[in-house]
């Protein structure tokens, strides 16, 4: 019995210990659809320009199941899979940088086909990553003929920063920006068995994110 | 004698620790292959195009030695992903594609083609980061391409870089990082390929002469 309490009780411990996380939001929208998107369907996608850092395709794809879950109305296409469907005009390389390349893309008749058929009115472009600003602390581990073990303690700062860009398909224009910070402080003491106690940051930025975006494109938020 | 002393967990946790210390000595294999690419949106041009991959193309690699004891030897293979990429784009692109028998040239038999477009892999290069310390894996190429007439005379000549990063995740691995890199670069390959293929000076020249000869014996 107590072999099973031993690990649960970690568990549990380092659930109600997860660090704590600290999130801000800015938004500014306009032209919000007041009876939600209907029967049009929404992209989002990931910027990849910069040349240090990448925006995670499991960020867009956390966003993305973020508002399907809570309305399953919304119709999101998944990132890689309208990437291939419109490939190459949606690569890091050839992707509209501004609302108005709209118009250069929508020139090609079977682009303009393409994302007629696919019913795309918004497209979502998210910049930003997640990264870990500083780290403290140490750990050793050993393995020995009795059996294995970590004693030490380590602590490191995570911060994430993403802007969401909204592109109305049929205006091409932006209507809204919506920004997000989250930072928060993990833990992992050890004393035979590390605990990580993990700061959900970037999980917290998808939420943040995710429920401005409903805002916009859903009727019932 | 000594094997009645260990019992076999401990001497599986010894393997296993002296596999760990030895890996970083080895080399690592990246083999880029079962890679789908998309077939381009775009509309076919009324050619049909030749292609030629020679030997080098087909089954290129790039190896890179170890610098240091501390550090290892990396292979990447790209040949099968660079074969797929390439068959995927041009078929899409070209009305109608097809593969060389041989290296065009006078004595060659091949099939008829407007044009014979040979790629091939000048450079590729690699950063991880162990090397850079920006958490990206990343890889560059750079092509060079000859479109030639089933003589072999050259029609155009000219070089297109291409470029794929992919950031660190958690429980991925070095090799699993750069293979997505290298799959990056080539879908980059491609697409900078399929929108400056027309603004190639002497593509361009040579697309404006075609009417001409295809006209000319009827006048």
């Amino acid at each position: 019995m107590t072999r099973w309490i031993r690990p649960g009780s970690l568990l549990l411990l380092a659930v109600l210990l997860g660090g704590c996380v600290n999130a801000t939001t800015d938004q500014q929208v306009f032209n919000t659809p007041e009876a939600g998107i209907g029967e049009a369907s929404v992209v989002i996608l990931g910027r990849r320009h910069a040349s240090d850092y990448e925006t995670e395709p499991d960020f867009i794809s956390c966003v993305g199941q973020h508002i399907s879950r809570r309305d399953d109305a919304i119709e999101i296409i998944d990132e890689i899979t309208f990437m291939n469907a419109l490939y190459p005009w949606f690569e890091p390389r050839t992707a509209p940088l501004r609302p108005q390349d709209i118009e250069r893309l929508l020139s090609e008749p079977p682009v303009a086909a393409r994302l007629a058929e696919l019913k795309t009115e918004y497209m979502i472009w998210i910049d930003g990553r997640t990264e870990r600003t500083d780290s403290a602390g140490s750990m050793s581990c050993g393995v020995g003929p009795g059996g294995a073990g970590c004693f030490g303690f380590g602590t490191w700062s995570s911060e994430s920063i993403y802007e969401a860009t909204i592109w109305d398909f049929k205006r091409r224009a932006e209507v809204g920006r919506i920004s997000t910070s989250a930072s928060g402080q993990s833990y992992m003491p050890a004393v035979v068995v590390p605990i990580p106690i993990i700061a959900p940051v970037q999980g917290t930025a998808c939420d943040s994110i995710g429920d401005q975006l409903l805002q916009f494109l859903s009727a019932q938020y | 004698m000594s094997g009645s002393m260990t019992s076999a967990p401990e001497r599986w946790l010894a393997v296993l620790l002296l596999g760990l210390l030895l890996s970083a000595c080895g080399t690592r294999e990246v083999v880029v292959q079962n890679a789908e690419f998309p077939e381009p949106l775009m509309r076919p041009l009324p050619l049909t195009l030749g292609v030629w991959y020679d030997e080098a193309f087909a089954n290129h690699e790039f190896f890179d030695e170890a610098a240091g004891r501390s550090d290892s030897s990396w292979l990447v293979k790209t040949g099968e992903a660079q074969v797929a990429l390439w068959d995927t784009l041009l078929g899409g692109m070209f009305k109608r594609v097809v593969h060389m028998d041989g290296p065009p040239g006078p004595q060659q038999m091949n099939p008829v083609a407007d044009a014979v477009l040979i790629p091939e892999v000048e450079e590729l290069q690699y950063a991880i980061p162990a090397h850079t310390n920006v958490k990206v894996y990343e890889i560059w190429l750079r092509y060079h391409f000859r479109l030639v007439t089933l003589n072999g005379e050259t029609l155009a000549e000219w070089s297109m870089p291409a470029y794929g990063k992919t950031p660190t995740a958690f429980l991925q691995s070095d090799e699993a990082a750069v293979r997505l890199a290298a799959v990056v670069a080539l879908r980059d390959a491609g697409a900078h390929f399929a929108t400056s293929f027309l603004q190639v000076p002497a593509v361009r020249d040579w697309l404006a002469g075609l009417p001409r000869r295809q006209e000319g014996p009827r006048s």
